[in-house]
């Protein structure tokens, strides 16, 4: 804008000589006398005004106020050219001064057409920047707030798990020294498995399924082979899901499988690709007596909300119990 | 012989504490229970002294256990929950253990239950847990029915009567004693969906039906399943909040 102004200061002086040289016939000494002083004063008089629309910014009608300060600077340069030119070229020419009285209000009209249309586009300007200012505002805040809460939710995903393992390590070291150097094999495995997908928004289902078999595998330890797991899958090896979803989800089927029954558990994991869907079933059996009312603190909830999270929608994730089994559906869109 | 019952969900923690437990001659175990039911029903039959409980557990967690126990054995939990939020629970136990349990600070917390059962002035549990430091607000109510524990879901809730050292949980299937004051159950629920409307009465907003003036400065409310509950002054109030009017 700064060398925008001075550019078209040039091409109104430019014009103005122009037309009163060419047209209306005026000797060209006192044409570009008139050009000089109208285009000096109205860039001075543009110049006072852009400051004062810069320096006091309206919220509301920014049409209105840039008309009502554009006529009132451009009145005020028209005034001061009239008398700038009377006194100077118009007191000894007779001729030049009844032509400029005749050509004044056409003057007024243009020096009022060029202010405000200068306010005008500088008010809005000066207003689509105040918004787009408070709109990046909004979007970092609601970026970081997502980054923020994701890394709490996954930092709540692991310790009970990584404390309890510690503790049946503890217990085997005792008991059973060999597995218990097996055990911490297998979570090392893990641990180091999550340390290198932290920060990753996706991961191929192939690694992730490396992780929960690791994941699984220290579960059998911790509650004495009475687990099983079967996986049935139906996919292209290039899907892609959400790392540390799988986990808490399997561990839910874990929990309601596992305690609700005293013999072995089967818990079914169901995982196929359509239509650009990657859908994951997880089928469990459970007791229907113990089985709480709700989902099991932020299991289930924490799930949902990180979906929302990655995917903006609510219904990635679904339940449903029928005959003492209880199935989870999990769906991960593949192209967003 | 002191008598001890470990309380846990996974074999491999009880075996820890069982094992921890060999060198001590004076101790004997008597129950290893993998869920709340059967820690209730073998702590019930065994008046053991002392109890090590996990809180996290599948069924009754270690608090609604402890709730629904006749008498109160010495309890030391055992858990992976953080320092933190066991603090909370510090004056209502023996001791606390953070999982992965070391020999050292296990021999420490037996050691102070031993001087404890030795001076024979048992710490008593008293059945007042802070439930809402753990995962959030409860969804449901624990109570002993006829010798039965009955989970009563918190949406199942007609409204929540004061009745002396007990509160009466009134219900569609009927209505149950517990023997617990009406500010611990109040702060054990959901605040948005329960609100305590008068000293004596906490209600559901879901049963909310209608409310009709009473007398000078207390309403009535009248609740989807036909019972009347007075509403005091600054019960009003706090449904005002709860409700946005």
């Amino acid at each position: 804008m700064r060398w925008v102004l001075p550019l078209l200061a040039l091409l109104v002086g430019g014009i103005h000589l122009c037309l009163l040289f060419y047209f209306a016939g005026l000797p060209f000494d006192v044409a570009l006398t008139d050009s000089i002083v109208n285009t000096g004063i109205l860039s001075l008089s543009v110049w006072g005004m852009l400051l004062v629309v810069n320096a006091y910014p309206t919220r509301v009608g920014v049409i209105i106020y840039a008309i009502l300060i554009g006529s009132f600077f451009a009145l005020s340069a028209g005034y001061a050219s009239w008398q700038a030119m009377r006194l100077s070229i118009g007191k000894d020419d007779r001729s030049y001064y009844m032509w400029l009285a005749k050509t004044m209000p056409i003057r007024y009209i243009i020096n009022v057409l060029i202010c405000g249309w200068l306010a005008t586009y500088t008010a809005m300007e000066k207003q689509a920047e105040a918004l787009e200012n408070k709109f990046l505002k909004q979007t970092d805040a609601a970026v970081l707030h997502k980054e923020a809460e994701l890394y709490k939710l996954r930092q709540q995903l692991q310790p009970h798990f990584l404390y309890n393992s510690l503790n049946s390590i503890s217990a085997l070291t005792m008991i059973a020294p060999e597995k218990a150097q097996d055990m911490i094999g297998k979570l090392s495995d893990f641990l180091r498995s999550s340390v290198r997908r932290e920060g990753q928004e996706k991961i191929s289902i192939v690694e992730e399924l490396g992780y929960i078999e690791a994941y699984l595998s220290i579960e059998s330890v911790r509650f004495g082979n009475r687990l099983r797991v079967e996986f049935e899958k139906e996919y292209a090896d290039d899907a892609q899901i959400p790392p540390f979803l799988l986990q808490p989800l399997l561990e839910n089927a874990i929990k309601f499988g596992l305690y609700g029954k005293t013999g072995n558990v089967t818990i079914r994991v169901h995982i196929a690709l359509q239509e650009d869907m990657l859908h994951v079933k997880i089928t469990n059996p459970f007791d229907n007596d113990s089985q709480p009312p709700r989902g099991t603190g932020f299991g289930l909830e924490g799930i949902r909300r990180r979906l929302y999270l990655l995917f903006a929608r609510t219904d990635l994730l679904e339940t449903h119990k029928a005959d003492n089994t209880f199935i989870t559906t999990l769906k991960i869109p593949q192209h967003v | 012989m002191y008598k001890v019952i470990i309380i846990d969900d996974e074999p491999l923690a009880r075996q820890l504490v069982s094992t921890f437990l060999q060198p001590y001659k004076e101790i004997e175990v008597v129950a290893e229970c993998g869920d709340g039911f059967e820690g209730f029903k073998a702590v019930q039959e065994l008046k053991p002294d002392l109890i090590f409980l996990d809180v996290q557990m599948p069924k009754l967690n270690g608090f609604e256990m402890l709730e629904l126990l006749d008498e109160v054995p010495s309890v030391i939990f055992t858990t992976a929950f953080d320092e933190y939020a066991m603090k909370a629970f510090e004056a209502h136990a023996i001791d606390y253990l953070l999982k992965p349990i070391s020999r050292e600070r296990f021999d420490k917390a037996v050691q102070k239950w031993m001087q404890v059962a030795t001076a024979k002035n048992t710490a008593t549990f008293d059945g007042m847990v802070p439930t809402n430091v753990y995962e959030g607000y409860q969804h449901r109510i624990v109570v002993k029915d006829n010798g039965l524990i009955r989970i009563i879901p918190a949406q199942d809730i007609f409204y929540i009567e004061a009745n002396d050292d007990y509160v009466k949980i009134v219900t569609d299937a009927g209505s149950y004693l517990k023997k617990s004051t009406l500010s611990h159950i109040e702060q054990s629920l959901d605040p948005q969906q329960f609100v305590r409307v008068h000293r004596s009465y906490l209600i559901p907003i879901s049963q909310l039906s209608r409310i009709e003036p009473y007398e000078k400065e207390s309403h009535i409310a009248l609740l989807h399943c036909g019972a009347k509950v007075t509403v005091s002054k600054s019960g009003m109030a706090k449904l005002k909040t709860v409700l946005g009017w």
